[in-house]
C-alpha cells in the first residue's frame, strides 16, 4: 500500500493520439506478450480480457464535419491509485523501482473491488480458466505467468521486460541506479532497452515509453511543458504515468469531463490526495 | 495435575500466542492460495534459452519484416525488425503468425476427396502420385493460381504451366495487377514505385496507405518520421514542432489513414478515378502540362471535369477540392497514390487517371514521386514474367464457360475473396479435379478434391521481391525458423518434384536451390545475407520513354456504373482481420470494438441523414441487398461516411477454417458483382450499388 510515494523513477507514457490510426497492433502485441488466452467469441466485453484497450472517439459532429481519433488505454498506473487502497489482500500494489501497479496473481481472492475502484477500467477478472487450441500453449513467452479463473489481471507495463533489463545492467556490472545530472537516482537501464511490447509494436511510434522522471527520456521531454499533453479523468487527482498528446482542442477535452467555461489541463477542481 | 480453567485458559492464552507467532498457518494459507490457481489443465510457459532469428512475413501481405524470438528453438513472439527498410512496427497479423501455427484449422496430412464425397487423409507419396496422374491426364488443360505475388512459387508455378503447354496462370487480384495494367496501357515498361520518403505532400485517393496498400509498414514509419509528436510550448502557447510532409485521404469514410491525415475528402466508393480525373483539370487549368504523346486529347477529355462536374459525379466538395489542388500545387514533391479502399477490384483506369495526375506534376522518376522500376526478374526459362501473369483476370477466369480439366490453387482463397462466391463456387464444382495447396482448410480449399498441406512462412523458407507500393526495387529471403510438422511440405519443392517425374525438369531439385540462384541476381548481397534479414536493394530505374494517358479507354471505363441500390457499398478492410487465407487470427477478435461486431451480427455504417433518408436507427437490425443477395448488419449511425453510402469490413463472414473466423458476420463480396472494364482487360468491382431496409 504505496499510496502518495514519489519514486525517483517513474515509468510512464505519452500516446500521440494524432498519430494513432487504431490498428489494433499494439493490443496484439500485448495479448502475445503477456500470454492472454485468445477467444472465439469477443463480442461481450465485459467477458473479454484486453490489458490494452483501443477506444474510438468522435468530435460528435455531423458528416462533414466528423472527425475520429483512436485513444490506447492501458493501465494507467496512477501514482495515486484508487485499487491498491482497496485490496483486502494486499493482491495489488505500486512498486517503488518505478511506480508500476502490479497484481499478485497467487494473493488475489477474485473480490474485484480494484475492479470497481479503477476509473479507467483496466483491471479484467478471469471469469474462466484461459484455455488455448490445442498446441497453442506452446508458444506462451517464457517471462508471463498464466492466470486461472478467479483472478484479475492488468497490464503491467510490461514489468518481466525491466527486469531483464536490470538483469542486463547487472550482468554488465553496473549499478541499477545511478545520479543523474540532476542529482536524482535515475534508473541506469538504458531507454532502448526497456520498452513495453505495445510501444515496440506500434508502427506509427504513437506511444512512447521511458521514465517519467528522467530528463533525458523522450517522454519526460514530450509531457514536460508540453500544452498539447493531459491525462485521462485528471480531476480524480489519480496522478496517472500515461499521457496523451494531440493538437485537437476537441481530444484533449474528451479526457475530462470539462463543463463549457472549464480550460483542457485546468480542471477546476482536483480532489485532495488520499481522498 | 487436574485440568482446570486455569489451566484451560493458559493453554487457550498459549494457543493463540503460539499462532500467531508461528508462520505456520500462513505458509498454509500461502501454500492454498498458490496451489488452488495451480492447476494441470491450465499451462504453463515453458523456460528455455532464447534466440532471435529474422524472417519476413508470409502471411501479411503487404511486406511485413519481422524478428523472431524462439525460446528452446520454438517460435513464441514476433518482433519488429528494426532498420530493416520495409519494416518499423508490426502489423497485427504478423503479430499473430507464432499462434497460427497451431490454429485449429491447420491442415496437418493431404486430404482426398474419396467417393463418398467425404475427405480421408492419405500420406504424402499417395497424395504426390494422385497429383502427378490427374496433372498427367489433365494433359495442357490445366490452370494454375497463385495467391502470392511476390514469391518466386508463381515463377515455379508458370514454368511448370508452361512445360505442359498452358499459360492459364493467375494471381489473385490485387492493387499490383491493376497498376500493371496501367503501367502496360500507359506505355511504361515498368511498374510503379512510390518515393514515399521524398515526398512532402501524400493525397492519397481510395488507397488505405497506413492499413491495407503497398508496403504498409515502411508506409507508417514515414508517417512516424514526418509526423513528430506535437509539442505546444505552455510557455509561448506555440507549436515547437511542425509535419515536415502532408498526408490527404481521399475515400467514402474515415478509416485508419484519414484518422490521422492532414484533411479528409468525403467522395463516393468507386469515383477515386473521376477524382483525380477533376484533379487533373485544375492541375492543367493551372498550366501544368506532361510530355504525353496524347496530352492534346487528355486535355480536351478533362475539360468535361471542371471542379462542378467532379463535385457532382464524386460527391467531393468543390471548394475543399480546388483547396486541396492549391496546396498540390504548392507542395515541392507532391505525390499522388491511388488505390482501392478494399484492396482490389479498381481496374487499371482509376491508376491511369492518377499517374496522369502524377505526370502532370512532374513526378515521373522524380525525387518524391513515381518512380519508374525495372519488371521482376526470373530464372526459370520457361517461367512467364510476372507482368504477363497480370494481364490475366482471375474473375474472368471463374466466369467464363470452358473450365481446366484441372486447377491448382496455391496459398489462395478465392471463394471467399471474389466477388459473387455463389458464382465461383459453381464454377470451381464445375472443374473436374482441384488441387489446393494451403496452410488452412479455408472456404476454397475445402471444395477441393485434392488438399495438400503447406508449411506456413515460419516454417519455409520462401522470398518477397519488391512489394507492390515501395520506393526502390528489394529482394528478401524468408529463413525457415520453426520446424515445419511432419506432415506439411512447401509448394515449390513439390511442384519441382512432380515437374521432375512428369519429365518436365525445371532445373532445381530444390525450392531453396532456386532461392539460392536467384539471390546471386543481386550483386551486394549473398542467400545466407539475405536469409539472415539484410535485404538486397537496388536504385535502379528505368526511363519513362514515350507514354500516353489513354482518354479513349478512361471515358469508356468511368461510364460503367455498378449495381443500382439505395446506398452505394464502401468496403473497408481492417487488417487485424487477417486474410482471405489466414481468417481472422486469434486474438484478433478481441481488437474488434463492441460497435463493429455483436454476437454474430456485423456493422454497416451509414451517416445520420442516410440513416433518416432510409428510416433506420442506430442499432437496427437491416439487410443489405445487392447482386441477388442479401447479408444481415446492424446499423450504426457512423458520421465519418459520405452521405448515401453504407461501409461495411471485409473479412467476416468465413464458412471454414477455424472458430476464430466462424459465425462473425457475413462476407461482405457476396453483394459484389464483377463486371469488365472497358479495353482493360480486367474486371472492376468497387462501384456496387445495394438495399438497405429493415430485417
Amino acid at each position: 500500500m504505496s499510496a502518495n510515494k514519489d519514486f525517483n523513477v517513474k515509468w510512464g507514457m505519452a500516446i500521440d493520439l494524432d498519430k494513432c490510426t487504431g490498428c489494433g497492433a499494439c493490443m496484439m502485441a500485448c495479448q502475445a506478450e503477456n500470454n492472454l488466452a485468445p477467444v472465439a467469441d469477443a463480442s461481450n466485453k465485459q467477458r473479454v480480457i484486453n490489458w490494452l484497450v483501443v477506444y474510438e472517439m468522435s468530435n460528435n459532429k455531423s458528416f462533414p464535419d466528423h472527425e475520429i481519433a483512436y485513444l490506447p488505454r492501458p493501465c494507467q498506473q496512477c501514482a495515486e491509485q484508487p485499487c491498491t487502497t482497496v485490496c483486502p489482500v494486499v493482491a495489488t500494489e505500486r512498486n517503488e523501482e518505478g511506480g508500476i501497479v502490479s497484481q499478485i496473481y497467487p494473493r488475489c481472492i477474485g473480490c474485484r473491488y480494484c475492479m470497481a475502484a479503477c476509473p479507467y477500467h483496466a483491471r479484467c477478472f478471469n471469469w474462466f480458466d484461459p484455455v488455448w487450441p490445442k498446441g497453442m500453449e506452446k508458444v506462451l513467452t517464457p517471462d508471463v505467468s498464466t492466470r486461472p479463473r478467479g483472478v484479475v489481471e492488468k497490464c503491467t507495463f510490461c514489468h518481466h521486460r525491466f527486469m531483464q533489463a536490470k538483469d542486463k545492467v547487472r550482468a554488465g556490472g553496473g549499478n541499477i541506479y545511478v545520479r543523474g545530472v540532476d542529482n536524482k537516482l535515475h534508473c541506469a537501464v538504458p531507454e532502448e532497452d526497456y520498452i513495453t511490447s505495445c510501444a515496440e509494436a506500434c508502427p506509427n511510434g504513437a506511444i512512447v515509453f521511458g521514465d517519467l522522471n528522467n530528463p533525458d527520456h523522450q517522454v519526460h521531454k514530450l509531457v514536460t511543458g508540453n500544452a498539447n499533453a493531459f491525462r485521462l479523468l485528471e480531476r480524480l487527482g489519480t496522478d496517472t504515468a500515461v499521457y496523451y498528446i494531440s493538437r485537437r482542442e476537441w481530444v484533449r477535452r474528451l479526457g475530462d469531463n470539462y463543463l463549457p467555461d472549464e480550460e483542457t489541463q485546468k480542471p477546476r477542481q482536483i480532489l485532495p490526495k488520499r481522498h | 495435575m487436574g485440568f482446570d480453567r486455569r489451566t484451560f485458559i493458559k493453554f487457550a492464552a498459549g494457543a493463540s500466542a503460539g499462532i500467531m507467532v508461528t508462520p505456520l498457518p500462513w505458509k498454509l494459507l500461502d501454500d492454498v492460495a498458490i496451489w488452488t490457481q495451480n492447476w494441470s489443465w491450465i499451462p504453463s510457459p515453458r523456460k528455455g534459452e532464447t534466440t532471435y532469428t529474422n524472417a519476413f512475413s508470409k502471411l501479411d501481405p503487404f511486406g511485413v519484416p519481422m524478428k523472431v524470438r524462439r525460446v528452446r528453438n520454438m517460435p513464441v513472439r514476433v518482433l519488429p525488425q528494426p532498420g530493416h527498410p520495409l519494416g518499423g512496427g508490426l502489423s497485427a497479423l504478423s503479430i499473430a503468425e507464432t499462434q497460427l501455427l497451431y490454429s485449429p484449422s491447420r491442415l496437418q496430412r493431404p486430404q482426398l476427396r474419396g467417393a463418398d464425397g467425404k475427405f480421408k487423409e492419405v500420406s504424402w507419396p499417395e497424395a504426390s502420385r494422385k497429383f502427378q496422374e490427374e496433372l498427367r491426364n489433365a494433359g495442357q488443360n490445366i490452370a494454375f493460381i497463385s495467391g502470392d505475388e511476390n514469391s518466386s512459387v508463381t515463377e515455379v508455378l508458370s514454368a511448370l504451366a508452361n512445360a505442359l503447354g498452358s499459360n492459364d496462370i493467375y494471381l489473385m487480384p490485387s492493387e499490383a495487377q491493376s497498376a500493371a495494367k496501367a503501367a502496360e496501357l500507359m506505355g511504361f515498361n515498368a511498374r510503379f514505385g512510390y518515393d514515399l520518403e521524398g515526398s512532402d505532400h501524400v493525397l492519397a485517393i481510395g488507397a488505405n496507405i497506413l492499413e491495407n496498400w503497398g508496403t504498409v509498414l515502411r508506409n507508417r514509419r514515414i508517417f512516424k518520421n514526418s509526423h513528430p509528436h506535437s509539442f505546444r510550448n505552455k510557455e509561448t502557447n506555440k507549436e515547437d514542432t511542425a509535419n515536415t510532409a502532408a498526408l490527404v485521404y481521399a475515400g467514402p469514410l474515415q478509416n485508419n489513414t484519414a484518422a490521422v491525415a492532414e484533411s479528409w475528402l468525403p467522395i463516393y466508393p468507386g469515383t477515386e478515378g473521376v477524382l483525380a480525373l477533376g484533379i487533373a483539370n485544375l492541375l492543367i487549368a493551372a498550366g501544368k502540362t506532361a510530355p504525353a504523346a496524347d496530352f492534346d486529347a487528355f486535355k480536351d477529355f478533362v475539360a468535361a471535369y471542371g471542379p462542378e462536374k467532379t463535385a457532382e459525379l464524386t460527391g467531393v466538395d468543390r471548394k475543399k477540392l480546388e483547396a486541396e489542388v492549391a496546396k498540390l500545387l504548392a507542395a515541392e514533391k507532391p505525390l499522388l497514390i491511388i488505390g482501392a479502399a478494399s484492396g482490389s477490384g479498381a481496374g487499371a483506369a482509376a491508376l491511369i487517371a492518377g499517374m496522369a495526375v502524377n505526370a502532370l506534376l512532374g513526378n515521373i522518376n522524380r525525387p518524391g514521386g513515381i518512380t519508374l522500376l525495372p519488371k521482376a526478374g526470373k530464372i526459370l526459362k520457361n517461367a512467364a514474367p510476372l507482368a504477363d501473369i497480370y494481364r490475366n483476370d482471375l474473375t474472368q477466369f471463374f466466369a467464363r464457360r470452358e473450365k481446366p480439366a484441372l486447377l491448382l490453387i496455391h496459398e489462395a482463397n478465392p471463394i471467399y475473396a471474389l466477388p459473387n462466391p455463389e458464382a465461383c463456387k459453381a464454377a470451381l464444382k464445375a472443374v473436374p479435379f482441384k488441387v489446393s495447396f494451403s496452410t488452412f482448410m479455408d472456404e476454397t480449399s475445402a471444395l477441393c478434391d485434392l488438399v495438400l498441406p503447406l508449411s506456413m512462412g515460419l516454417e519455409r523458407v520462401d522470398d518477397a521481391e519488391t512489394p507492390y507500393g515501395s520506393g526502390k526495387i528489394s529482394y528478401c529471403i524468408s529463413a525457415m525458423v520453426a520446424k515445419p510438422g511432419a506432415g506439411v511440405l512447401n509448394t515449390g519443392n513439390v511442384i519441382l518434384s512432380v515437374a521432375r517425374r512428369l519429365g518436365k525438369d525445371l532445373g532445381f531439385e530444390l525450392y531453396e536451390d532456386l532461392l539460392r540462384a536467384k539471390a546471386r541476381l543481386y550483386e551486394k548481397s549473398s542467400f545466407e545475407s539475405l536469409a539472415a534479414g539484410f535485404p538486397a536493394e537496388s536504385d535502379e530505374k528505368v526511363e519513362a520513354g514515350a507514354f500516353s494517358f489513354k482518354p479513349g479507354i478512361l471515358d469508356k471505363a468511368f461510364a460503367l456504373e455498378g449495381n443500382k441500390g439505395k446506398v452505394r457499398l464502401a468496403a473497408y478492410v481492417r487488417a487485424s482481420l487477417g486474410t482471405a487465407k489466414t481468417g481472422i487470427p486469434p486474438y484478433s477478435n478481441k481488437t474488434l470494438r463492441a460497435d463493429e461486431l455483436r454476437g454474430n451480427l456485423m456493422s454497416v455504417l451509414i451517416n445520420g441523414a442516410t440513416a433518416a433518408r432510409n428510416k433506420l436507427a442506430d442499432g437496427d437490425k437491416v439487410f443489405l441487398e445487392g447482386g441477388g443477395k442479401k447479408i444481415a448488419a446492424r446499423v450504426r449511425v457512423f458520421e465519418g461516411i459520405i452521405n448515401d453510402a453504407a461501409g461495411v469490413c471485409l473479412g467476416f463472414g468465413h464458412s471454414a477454417l477455424d472458430e476464430f473466423s466462424q459465425n462473425k458476420g457475413a462476407n461482405v463480396m457476396e453483394l459484389v458483382t464483377a463486371a469488365p472494364e472497358p479495353e482493360t482487360g480486367l474486371n472492376f468491382w468497387c462501384k456496387a450499388g445495394v438495399d438497405i431496409y429493415k430485417a
